[in-house]
């Protein structure tokens, strides 16, 4: 029941809880960021990520430095600190962290799947996958021609396997069917977790709830503004979205028909959370858009925080590093290019 | 009255000779080409330095608006294990022409062809399916050449031939029809990044693409620049007479 975790939530996962908050207070300031954001090269970015606690994993990197080893090896330490977390939790806490890492899993899916179609070199896709998303048959990927043979060969002995029966066809993989597959699988894989969440229950349901939703709406979005211009029809497009959040079902139906920014704006400012997202836009455009979202999605993975005994500050934290990580690699780049007078466009403050 | 001496002079010579001197030409209309021909530099300086100043900020921003897209679609989307390996006709083309002017004889002129893909235009088999292959890709080619003109920016010299050109792009394809085609290849390229490409993606590949326009603007100007150099530096070393 609702309200009584405290009598049992510590018996289990008491600790790992403990973990996960005080990696937390691990991530970086406002201090560090002034500091990164003043840098005037790429070894400065690593001489002040040395104070921190991305420091042992950056120290061996010789000069000079590229931005995509900064992010690797920062993703690194976030990886270490799952499989941590992961091989001390115990059912549903266990199952709960993998629910995690699908993401990934299919974002390397449809990576070497893709890379495989423009005849690139299997190894040199393994090199890029996401560590979190990797498993042990994943090189066998490239030996698919089509999606029934890669769910057959090799998908049908993974998590993923599940979210194939939607999209289990006999035609030739190309650019526009594999990102409609990436799509449908995300969409399964979020309608399942969100399931997994509801039956836990108590706290974590509350709040997975509210993230997920909000994840469901930024797709659903995101979605919508890509698919604009392309060959992708309006049902195919609907039935891309997921089938809970806020949006659901009249935006969606709104959405599908949009072919432009300024319809996308006029439907999701009838919502009053994302109409403060939206209000920050000016008309017609859509580059201020992301960080609108990522801020809007850190305050919630913050406030995720603010309550115990539930499996949603585990959520909270991977993706708040994911966001740490993501204004490292803007903060590299803008001081790479010279450009650190943009370095304000994409950074999104943490706490 | 000493140029009136010279005019008078050359005015002589040719009433003797009953053949034209050529080099007599009367001084002042001399110094004026001479003006015409450092104008005519110094106005193409000018132009190569304002495109060179232009061609680095547009490059600055692509590579922005690039890093951007990697920030929100992530690195592992966004890098040169994406690039497509099949084997496949370039989209852009660059193709050198000579000018044949009557002031620019044997000046080169860099035109881009953008956006040309094997695929289009698309031919309805069932409209003349006894068409010589051969006629069916000159009439793809001067298609695809009406298209690119009405693309490529003018340049001097050639501005008569680029109007007609224009004409005939506005007769043969709606402008229109011209975007959807060149939009339709601009997503057909950025494909391989994924099949809905975000608007940060989108605004990096116009960047690029305006980049390039802009090299062959720098290429054309700096042949002009070139052979305007050479004139003023033959006129500079022959005496005046």
């Amino acid at each position: 029941m609702y309200g009584f975790e405290a009598l049992t939530f510590n018996i289990h996962s008491g600790y790992l809880e403990a973990i996960v908050r005080g990696h937390r207070s691990g991530l970086l300031t406002a201090a560090d960021y002034n500091n990164l954001c003043q840098c005037e090269t790429l070894d400065d970015i690593k001489m002040h990520l040395s104070a921190t606690e991305y420091g042992p994993y950056l120290q061996n990197e010789p000069s000079p430095l590229h931005t995509t080893t900064i992010v690797e090896k920062c993703t690194l330490k976030l990886v270490d600190e799952y499989k941590h977390m992961l091989s001390q939790a115990t059912e549903p806490l266990s199952t709960f962290l993998q629910y995690i890492t699908y993401g990934h899993m299919i974002d390397n899916v449809v990576l070497i799947v893709t890379g495989t179609l423009h005849e690139r070199d299997v190894h040199e896709l393994l090199e890029k996958c996401h560590p979190l998303g990797m498993f042990d048959s994943i090189a066998t990927l490239a030996v698919a021609q089509n999606m029934r043979e890669l769910y057959r060969l090799v998908l049908v002995d993974t998590p993923l396997a599940p979210y194939f029966s939607e999209c289990i066809t006999s035609e030739d993989l190309d650019d526009m069917n594999i990102e409609i597959m990436r799509n449908t699988l995300y969409k399964a894989y979020l309608e399942d977790f969100y399931d997994f969440c509801q039956k836990l229950g108590g706290a974590t349901a509350e709040i997975m709830s509210d993230l997920l939703a909000f994840e469901a709406d930024r797709r659903a979005v995101n979605i919508t503004i890509n698919s604009i211009g392309t060959e992708l029809t309006r049902d195919d497009r609907r039935k891309l979205y997921s089938n809970f959040g806020l949006l659901y079902p009249y935006g969606h139906e709104e959405l599908a028909v949009c072919e432009d920014i300024d319809q996308v704006r006029g439907v999701m400012e009838k919502y009053p959370p994302y109409q403060t997202i939206f209000a920050k836009l000016s008309y017609g455009e859509s580059q201020m858009l992301d960080k609108a979202f990522y801020e809007e999605e850190v305050k919630r993975l913050c406030l995720a925080f603010e309550q115990q005994f539930h499996y949603g500050v585990f959520f909270a934290y991977m993706r708040l590093r994911e966001q740490e990580i993501r204004n490292l690699m803007w903060i590299s780049e803008c001081v790479a290019q010279n450009q650190k007078s943009r370095v304000h466009d994409s950074v999104v403050f943490i706490f | 009255m000493g140029e009136d001496e010279a005019i008078a002079k050359s005015s002589e010579d040719q009433n003797d000779d009953g053949v034209s001197e050529s080099k007599a030409v009367p001084v002042e209309d001399k110094e004026s080409i001479n003006d015409e021909n450092v104008e005519k530099f110094l106005d193409s300086m000018d132009d190569y330095l304002i495109l060179v100043d232009s061609l680095s900020s547009i490059l600055r921003q692509g590579w922005l608006e690039l890093a951007s897209a990697r920030h929100s679609m992530g690195a592992s989307r966004i890098s040169a294990s994406s690039y497509d390996m099949k084997y496949h006709s370039a989209a852009t083309t660059l193709q050198l022409q000579h000018e044949t002017a009557s002031s620019d004889v044997g000046q080169p002129h860099f035109v881009l062809r953008k956006w040309e893909s094997s695929d289009s235009p698309k031919k309805d088999p069932s409209d003349s399916p006894t068409r010589d292959p051969c006629e069916a890709k000159l009439e793809e080619d001067k298609w695809v050449q009406s298209v690119s003109s009405g693309l490529r920016i003018r340049t001097k010299g050639t501005s008569e031939s680029s109007e007609s050109r224009e004409k005939k792009a506005e007769n043969t394809g709606s402008p229109l029809s011209v975007d959807g085609h060149a939009q339709k290849e601009r997503l057909k390229a950025l494909s391989m990044f994924g099949a809905l490409a975000p608007p940060k993606l989108r605004a990096a590949q116009l960047s690029f693409e305006t980049a390039l326009e802009t090299l062959a603007d720098i290429a054309n100007v700096r042949a002009s620049l070139l052979r305007a150099y050479e004139q003023v530096q033959k006129e500079m070393e022959s005496p005046i007479q």
